[in-house]
């Protein structure tokens, strides 16, 4: 599975999913498929540059999260202890239940992480970059050049670095930066001066100064559609509902219009362009019913298990096995990265095996 | 003149859309006694906030980059937006102390130099280009690019201020001639602490905690604002006032010869092709075709 608009499929159904339930049992269920799609990617050799480990950041997470609401929060009625005294913010009842509600919390966090990690280890930069619309071409030009300078921005930071250090400078004070800092920044403006002159010669932009792109329409598309954001989101808060969602659906319409609109005029090419497989397919669909299936009003006697509060007294949280079922649909990224992974093993085997074999021979 | 004025049209109906989604708190009381009905469920409420602030970034961002098919200013923010998240991708490898980060500083000086729309392209994509090397890309982002680019957007304002006092000082007032920096260090200071207290908005209403600092809807609007700095103060405080000096430092110590070489480089890139139609001929033979 190698589309990125099929990760982002997965990713929509697993945020969404993770943003309306508080069920711990559920949040617990996504957050096992994230990380086994993550493993599963990892495991078919996918790496990615993140500082930082899930593991570790999950504990974090967790750890500060429930007490923080345990030792702040003093609703509910399974008591732990009571912390004495006149302490601001910390004296009071100790209870189960915000223990839960913050732990619950934790685990929303750690899945939104999760699963923000496993897209960043699925895709790369150049198919992040790919995801930027037609119509943010310059923008997406811009992020192009700003990723491919950042490698060369760091070794020459190194390269300077060294230089001043065999001239014998050294960090005492902020200002000790500066011989370090002005290098790097002027030599990077010298750099731009030099691409902005290649790119001037190999024809880049080389339309009329001042011509706007698109012409008005899309700019009025633009403008009614932020006023009906706003209009809707009002709405939304006054508790109209549906009407709020469809104000606010019309504007988000016109605004994504306006975008084509002008995408249109931009026309991209790309050496290789990533195509539509049938996995793709498939786990796009799964994701869109999987998100369906949570939303839907309609649906509501299976999805109404998602919503739980361990407040006023802790109960267990409820589980609907049909919900679990279809939470398991988002499994489906980190089976296809575990079956390729498992032929090309099996695949460089044959191949290894069938070398050895020659070479006996 | 019309195009100018669609400009600021969507410029203010993006602000104001999205600070109507980040300022709900505190304007809810108002629609929950008009309309009388309840709110929405909160628990959709992050992903809707997203959604729409995300949306407003992707209006900003388009009237933004207007004009912007441009080589010299393509190459210029693509190099800078690099060097930025250079920054932060050392600071993400050696955090500094609290909410210390080196990236606001080049957003200010951009944003002061070549002007409002290069500053907020310049805090945008800074935000998304260090999120895509470091693996940061989340439901955080929208916000994160939003507020950074009204960081070097706004800066804007400092420039009829300077210009003001330089005026006053060459009538002979006894303003410092480091004054641009110490304006420019001021401002450092307060969106230090502003940038803190906006990002805190996207997350405030669904934290839960202490009575006296969470929110709860139906709350008046002074009770909304008294909880929100009792949470801010104790929650935020240091982490900004880290950011807030960080920056001043910064500032402070480089900004004035940073200052030279912007404005430097900006006179080199204020250099236009012409293209000569009559010269573009091709001789063919003995005939000069056009």
């Amino acid at each position: 599975m190698k589309q990125p608009w099929a990760w982002v499929s997965w990713l929509i159904a697993t945020i969404v999913i993770l943003s309306i339930t508080r069920n711990p049992l559920y949040l617990l269920l996504i957050l096992m498929c994230v990380i086994f799609v993550g493993m599963s990617l990892r495991q078919s050799g996918a790496e990615t540059v993140s500082p930082y480990s899930l593991w570790k950041l999950a504990a974090w997470i967790l750890l500060l999260s429930t007490a923080f609401n345990a030792l702040t929060s003093h609703y509910g009625q399974t008591v732990l202890f009571t912390i004495p005294g006149k302490l601001p913010l910390l004296s009071g009842p100790v209870t189960m239940e915000a223990m839960v509600y913050g732990f619950t919390n934790g685990l929303v966090l750690t899945g939104i992480l999760a699963s923000f990690m496993v897209l960043n280890l699925a895709l790369t930069v150049r198919e992040l970059i790919s995801l930027i619309p037609q119509a943010f071409f310059p923008l997406a030009v811009v992020t192009s050049i700003a990723v491919t300078y950042l490698p060369t921005t760091l070794r020459q930071f190194r390269q300077i670095r060294e230089a001043q250090g065999i001239r014998g400078h050294q960090m005492r004070t902020l200002r000790d930066w500066l011989p370090l800092w002005m290098p790097l920044l002027v030599g990077g403006l010298e750099h731009a001066m030099q691409l902005a002159e290649a790119m001037t010669a190999r024809g880049f932009a080389s339309t009329r100064p001042g011509e706007q792109r698109g012409g008005i329409t899309p700019r009025i598309f633009l403008i009614i559609g932020l006023v009906l954001l706003a209009i809707g989101w009002i709405a939304q808060l006054g508790g109209a509902g549906v009407y709020g969602l469809a104000i606010i659906v019309s504007g988000a319409l016109l605004i994504f219009g306006g975008l084509w609109f002008l995408g249109r005029e931009s026309p991209r090419t790309s050496y290789h362009s990533p195509g539509w497989g049938w996995q793709d397919w498939l786990n796009m669909l799964v994701s869109l019913v999987v998100m369906a299936i949570c939303i839907l009003p309609m649906l509501e006697p299976i999805n109404q298990t998602l919503f739980y509060d361990p407040y006023p007294t802790l109960s267990l949280p409820p589980f609907s096995p049909l919900l679990g079922m279809a939470m398991l649909g988002l499994l489906l990224p980190g089976v296809f990265a575990h079956f390729k992974s498992t032929h090309e093993k099996l695949d460089l085997k044959a191949r290894r095996r069938a070398s050895h074999g020659r070479t006996e021979v | 003149m019309k195009s100018r004025l669609f400009s600021l049209a969507i410029y203010l109906t993006a602000t104001i859309s999205g600070m109507l989604v980040l300022l709900y708190p505190f304007f809810l009381p108002v629609i929950l006694r008009q309309t009388g009905f309840g709110m929405m469920r909160t628990g959709e409420m992050p992903l809707m906030m997203t959604f729409l602030l995300g949306l407003c970034l992707v209006a900003l961002l388009f009237e933004a980059q207007g004009q912007m098919v441009n080589t010299k200013l393509v190459a210029l923010l693509g190099i800078l937006v690099a060097i930025n998240s250079a920054l932060r991708f050392i600071e993400t490898a050696i955090p500094g102390p609290g909410g210390f980060t080196p990236i606001f500083f080049l957003i200010i000086l951009v944003g002061y130099v070549f002007g409002g729309r290069a500053g907020f392209l310049m805090g945008a994509l800074t935000l998304l280009v260090s999120a895509l090397v470091t693996g940061g890309v989340g439901p955080w982002l929208p916000a994160q690019m939003f507020t950074a680019g009204w960081v070097g957007m706004s800066v804007i304002i400092l420039r009829p201020l300077v210009t003001a006092l330089s005026a006053r000082r060459a009538q002979g007032s006894f303003l410092s001639n480091r004054m641009e920096i110490y304006l420019l260090a001021g401002f450092g200071l307060l969106w230090g602490f502003l940038y803190g207290g906006i990002m805190n908005l996207w997350q405030w209403p669904f934290i839960a905690g202490p009575q006296s600092q969470s929110y709860a809807a139906g709350m008046g609007f002074l009770a909304t604002v008294r909880h929100y700095l009792a949470f801010y103060l104790v929650t935020s405080l240091v982490w900004d006032a880290v950011a807030a000096f960080g920056n001043v430092l910064l500032l402070l110590a480089l900004g004035a010869p940073a200052l030279r070489a912007l404005r430097r480089f900006r006179h080199r890139f204020e250099f236009t092709y012409t293209p000569e139609t009559s010269a573009v001929t091709v001789r063919q033979g003995d005939k000069l075709i056009p």
